[in-house]
């Protein structure tokens, strides 16, 4: 019990230290006038955890700025949209396959410094609750490392049926532009050879009309 | 008891997840995105990819360059115009490490990136922590042998994405490059005749008079 007890104590502060680790993020800047859009490709079902927020450390003493920030989907409906904040968060599962745009700009030009955004934007696997399905199927430790890696090998295998679909669909292009090749070059010579027989008919005819023939 | 100790393990395996970023961007003429690195000795992979298709001639275009800088300012990794490849660097040190993109040519690229900061639990962490058997150094691995199969994923899915967008260009142009070559044909054999006409129509006029 005693040994259990000093074992535990032991494993207890990494616990601590570990979970206030500020997870893994992006970091950009925003010129004072200028958008910056981040997008990525996104199949249907799939769900998305964002939140950005101003990075403050980098900021000059007292300036605050805030940022607008806009989702919009691949057919272009906005999906979140906040305005003169400076941090917020978003999450969905996608109901279309394509672009996700998420675009940042500052709200106010009086300040005129740029600012440091950190986006910290999880999907698919990444962006599950792991705490909560830890719960739910009374997974502990490895078991529930297990579960996870079992979740990003079927997401790999979704993948390969994509990129397996995306090369059918791009062989299918392809050869609709061999056979086109094929077709506008035949198509071509008998064009040729059909004006060069009507120019020499409707000289010949010309010709004759004119008595020189 | 028992509970709170796995919470732990499992805090301790999920921890040295580190979320993979993947983007898109447009470069205009240099974009710079950064990422943190945890501990020293982590081993940073990405890969980039520039998708576009504005270019008229894509033998033209020279690619892009990227730097990735340590948070000292070193150089870890450079690549010169190239338009899509992939890095891998051990970061010496922890801290904010950035990438940046330079495109030299006047118009503007996107760029599809994915970086992906790993850590293996090793011998070390071992030795520190008697919870930790070489099971968990294993899974660990495991975990990076598969974000590494993602991270190759996406350099495949952005690479099918610009092939595709080579091949309907080529339909693309196909379709109306032959339409232009047909009509440009039948205009200039008319012209030809027009032309042929007017001559000899002057010169008939000029004998019958």
């Amino acid at each position: 019990m005693a040994g259990f007890l000093r074992s535990m104590i032991q494993v207890l502060p990494i616990f601590f230290f570990l979970v206030l680790q500020h997870s893994q993020a992006i970091r950009f800047d925003i010129a004072p006038a200028g958008t910056k859009c981040v997008s990525e490709d996104l199949q249907t079902n799939t769900l998305v955890l964002a939140n950005y927020h101003i990075v403050k450390a980098d900021l000059p003493h007292g300036s605050n700025p805030k940022i607008n920030a806009r989702l919009t989907s691949p057919y272009g409906t906005t999906l979140h949209f906040a305005e003169n904040k400076d941090e917020g968060q978003f999450g969905f599962t996608t109901t279309e396959a394509g672009n996700y745009m998420a675009c940042f700009w500052m709200h106010s030009h009086a300040d005129n410094v740029p600012a440091s955004i950190e986006l910290d934007w999880k999907f698919g696997v990444a962006a599950k609750d792991w705490a909560s399905i830890a719960k739910k199927e009374k997974l502990e430790g490895l078991e529930l490392e297990l579960r996870r890696l079992e979740d990003v090998v079927d997401s790999i295998r979704e993948e390969m049926y994509y990129l397996r679909d995306k090369e059918a669909e791009m062989r299918g292009v392809n050869e609709t532009t061999n056979a086109r090749v094929a077709w506008f070059s035949i198509m071509s010579l008998f064009l040729c050879l059909m004006v060069a027989a009507w120019q020499l008919w409707h000289l010949k005819s010309y010709f004759e009309r004119k008595k020189i023939l | 008891m028992a509970m709170a100790l796995a919470l732990a393990l499992a805090a301790l395996l999920l921890a040295s997840i580190r979320s993979a970023d993947a983007l898109s961007m447009t470069v205009y003429r240099t974009e710079c995105v950064q990422e943190h690195v945890e501990y020293a000795n982590d081993i940073v992979t990405g890969n980039f990819v520039v998708v576009d298709h504005e270019i008229f001639w894509a033998s033209d275009h020279p690619g892009i360059d990227f730097v990735a800088t340590s948070p000292a300012g070193v150089i870890v990794s450079s690549i010169r115009g190239s338009a899509g490849d992939k890095f891998s660097f051990t970061a010496a040190m922890p801290g904010l490490y950035k990438f940046c993109f330079h495109n030299t040519a006047p118009s503007p690229e996107t760029v599809d990136f994915y970086i992906h900061v790993g850590h293996i639990l090793n011998e070390h962490n071992l030795a520190k922590d008697e919870h930790l058997n070489p099971v968990h150094v294993k899974i660990s691995q495991l975990k990076e042998a598969l974000e590494s199969l993602m991270a190759d994923q996406h350099y495949l899915r952005s690479r099918v994405e610009r092939h595709h967008n080579t091949n309907r260009s080529t339909q693309k142009r196909l379709l109306f490059y032959t339409i232009g070559e047909y009509l440009a044909l039948a205009a200039a054999s008319v012209t030809q005749v027009l032309v042929l006409k007017h001559l000899f129509n002057r010169k008939i006029g000029y004998t019958k008079l």
